[in-house]
């Protein structure tokens, strides 16, 4: 990225796509009159954060006996994470095993993952699992339940080995309901919805010591001191970068990496975000939703606007983005209500195999009802959207960033996944380091609350007028830009 | 693909329309694309939306939830604003996500015991067996779940019936808030779910791994070249 603060470290890092780098080099939202009129508060441990990673993450630390406060912008559980389909991978076939669920990762990743946190990941896979099941979650068996049953495996594009465990086609759906209840109902936890973070705080070490959070309801900040903090803030579709629509939730605004980098942290990959080929194009309303690769995975076939096929549908989900790209860059989509696409053959495949809508795609099924067409006769206009965030924090196997104190986990964490990510290693990095960095936090010691202040946004904004950027920007975001949210309105108000 | 392959040309969720529908979202007169849904016209406002949004037309968060009532109807019906299309003339106002006062609190790690589990159930939701079947939970749910007979099934303790007829549950709480006898149905129906998985699901290929696993024979090993293609990180030194 252009060094406006001067980078360091290894040179010839890949840039950020603008948007994001203007975010990263952008200014703090606070100040010190809003610090200064602050409520204090205090937690062992506090979790940033109301996804999967953040509930993980959360019920570790507690587990360990700490006191635990999860902050989140929305309310707990609106997330990328309950909006998953697909399915977790976890090598727990007969004929799988953990270096083959390793080998496949770091060569879906083009061999740029960092291998420790991959072994830790698939090492974690079957126990990762066994604790879902023990807090509640089902996961679709094999035949009929019972003693001696065995899960249901899919496959997924890029893996050698059908490794894909699912709850119908509602994984994150069925994953995020049993960890918000838990984290609920934890004595030792308590939720803050609508808190969303807007800074860290330093010590004068440079460890991080807590944070500040702004609490909407209220309409006033909140000066958390912990001495642990874990980044949990999810991913970044909502900047739509490079014009792109979106599967991600609203509060995909890649906070985690703004706060991350201003406090000083290594982040990685940044350049480096996954397009999931098949998003809906049209009917505008679902427009960047995904249609799942089920789909593809059945039959279905792309066509462009000459009525012709363009690519083989199976391969991976970059190559098929790409050429559906390349299809509509060189005037062979298909146009519908002033949205570019090609058309994903429903129809087609439908006619091959009357049944699957009823049986396999039960969620094709719900999307069409809410698009008003029958996909029997109608193809869906098909194209790329922004699905997920590869690179993020760099950190350790037990989630700690290259900041003291400062843990992160799940999407806005770098190196798990490298380049590229397989289908099914998202959800299950977000329990797998979410609760390795909760235990680890737990594990910090807590005798002593340091003051903490933001005497690192001080040295940064002075960077910032000496780069001659005193009026850069100000972020995190929080929220997307269709409509305008200013704190210092909302909070003045 | 990189993030700098040329885009297609439209982002978002629909923009706001030149000529669009009209409605009202909380007091708010809106203008809307004739195709939208409510959450994206609410999201075209005026004010940008903070609470009340999630998923965003996946219908899955369960967090817009609404009151609709039609131009021309008496009748308000509870909705999810992501799952239903804007009409003109609508009147709708979200409804908070409360945190209820009190609740069924239980650990699931302490539902160990099967043969006890309806004591259990009537021990942590006392209230479920006092349904008075006045169908606000049904006529609240949008998601068509017929939460009044998941409730029964659960107090005559027809576990795996209840669970799966909870299924498609969103967590929105519309019956909760809808339930004079304060049963919380969702919160019974993932009570069942949560407790059917826990005490039930066995799969004998997880168990079989894990114990690979304890005894050391799946060791993972790193290849030299491992991890070769890394690109370096960036940091500030401000
Ligand atoms: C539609 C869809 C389908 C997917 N399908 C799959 C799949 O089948 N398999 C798979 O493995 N992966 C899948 N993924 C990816 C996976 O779901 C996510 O990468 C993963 O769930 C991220 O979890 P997380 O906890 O890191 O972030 P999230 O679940 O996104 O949670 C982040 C939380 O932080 C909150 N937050 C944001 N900013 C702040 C702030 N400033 N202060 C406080 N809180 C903040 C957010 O509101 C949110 O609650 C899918 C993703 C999407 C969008
Ligand atoms: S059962 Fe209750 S909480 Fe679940 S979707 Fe229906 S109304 Fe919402
Ligand atoms: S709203 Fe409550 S009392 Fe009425 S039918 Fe539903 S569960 Fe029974
Ligand atoms: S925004 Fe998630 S259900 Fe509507």
């Amino acid at each position: 990225m252009r060094a406006i603060p001067a980078t360091r470290g290894p040179r010839g890092a890949p840039p950020p796509p603008p948007p994001l780098a203007a975010l990263l080099q952008s200014n703090a939202l606070l100040d010190d009159a809003a610090l200064a009129g602050a409520t204090p508060l205090r937690a062992d441990v506090l979790v940033l954060g109301g996804g999967g990673a953040g509930a993980a993450a959360a019920l570790a630390a507690a587990g360990a006996g700490r006191q635990v406060i999860l902050a989140t912008k929305l309310r707990m559980g609106d997330s990328n994470t309950v909006m998953a389909e697909g399915g977790i991978q976890a090598a727990i076939g007969p004929e799988d095993s953990l270096q083959h669920h390793f080998d496949d990762t770091l060569r879906g990743g083009h061999n740029s993952a960092d291998p420790h946190l991959v072994k830790q990941l698939v090492t974690d896979g079957p126990a990762v699992i066994r604790w879902l099941i023990g807090l509640g979650m089902h996961f679709d068996l094999e035949k009929e339940a019972g003693l001696g049953a065995r899960l249901l495996r899919k496959k997924a594009g890029g893996t050698t080995v059908p490794r894909i465990l699912s709850h119908r086609d509602v994984t994150g759906l069925e994953m995020m309901r049993v960890l918000r209840e838990a984290v609920e109902l934890h004595p030792r936890i308590t939720v803050m919805n609508r808190c969303p973070a807007v800074e860290l705080l330093s010590d004068d070490a440079g460890a991080c010591v807590g944070a500040v959070l702004y609490d909407l309801e209220h309409r006033r900040f909140l000066l958390l001191r912990s001495p642990a903090v874990i980044l949990a803030t999810g991913g970044s579709g909502r900047l739509h970068l490079g014009g792109f629509p979106t599967s991600n939730h609203y509060g995909a605004t890649a906070d985690g990496l703004v706060l991350a980098y201003r406090m000083g942290a290594r982040l990685r990959d940044l350049d480096s975000f996954q397009y999931h080929p098949t998003g809906v194009a049209w009917p505008a309303p679902l427009a960047g939703g995904l249609i799942s690769e089920a789909v593809r995975s059945a039959g279905a076939w792309l066509v462009n606007g000459h009525g012709q096929r363009f690519v083989d549908e199976l391969l991976a989900r970059d190559i098929v983005a790409a050429a559906i790209l390349r299809e509509i860059a060189e005037g062979r989509g298909v146009t519908r209500g002033g949205r570019v696409g090609v058309f994903l053959d429903t129809p087609g495949l439908l006619a091959r195999q009357p049944d699957l809508l009823e049986t396999r795609l039960t969620g094709l099924k719900h999307l069409a009802h809410k698009a008003g067409f029958d996909p029997r006769r109608e193809p869906f206009l098909v194209a790329p959207t922004l699905h997920y965030q590869n690179g993020g924090a760099v950190i350790d196997p037990q989630g700690e960033t290259t900041i003291p104190g400062l843990y992160a986990a799940g999407e806005v964490s770098g190196g798990v996944h490298g380049r590229n990510r397989l289908m099914g290693n998202a959800l299950l990095e977000i329990i797998s380091f979410g609760r390795r960095a909760g235990a680890h936090a737990a594990a910090r010691p807590v005798a002593a609350y340091s003051r903490g202040g933001i005497e690192h946004v001080h040295r940064w904004q002075r960077a910032l007028a000496a780069a001659g950027l005193p009026r850069a920007p100000r972020a995190p975001l929080l929220y997307p830009d269709y409509a305008p949210f200013s704190l210092r309105q909302h909070a003045a108000a | 693909m990189d993030a700098h392959t040329p885009p297609p040309p439209e982002a978002g969720p629909a923009a706001a329309p030149a000529a669009g529908i009209t409605l009202v979202i909380d007091g708010v007169e809106i203008t809307a694309a004739p195709e939208a849904s409510i959450l994206q016209a609410a999201a075209h406002g005026t004010a940008a939306l903070t609470a009340n949004i999630g998923c965003m037309g996946q219908g899955v968060c369960g967090s817009c939830r609404c009151m609709v009532r039609r131009q021309g109807e008496r009748q308000v019906e509870t909705r999810l604003a992501c799952e239903t299309r804007a009409e003109a003339g609508m009147e709708v106002s979200f409804i908070d996500y409360f945190i209820p006062e009190h609740r069924h609190v239980y650990d699931i790690a302490e539902v160990t015991e099967s043969w006890g589990l309806l004591d259990q159930l009537n021990a942590i939701f006392p209230e479920a067996a006092h349904c008075r079947h006045c169908g606000g939970c049904d006529r609240a749910c949008p998601k068509g779940i017929a939460v009044q007979q998941g409730v029964a099934l659960c107090v005559a303790g027809d576990f795996d019936a209840a669970a799966r007829g909870f299924d498609e549950c969103v967590m929105c709480n519309l019956c909760t808030l809808a339930c004079p006898e304060h049963i919380r149905p969702n919160n019974l129906g993932l009570f069942v779910r949560r407790a059917t998985a826990a005490l039930t699901l066995r799969p004998i290929d997880l168990v079989r791994r894990l114990r690979e696993i304890e005894q050391g024979a799946m060791a993972v090993e790193i290849p030299p070249e491992a991890g070769a293609g890394a690109a370096p990180a960036v940091e500030h030194d401000a």
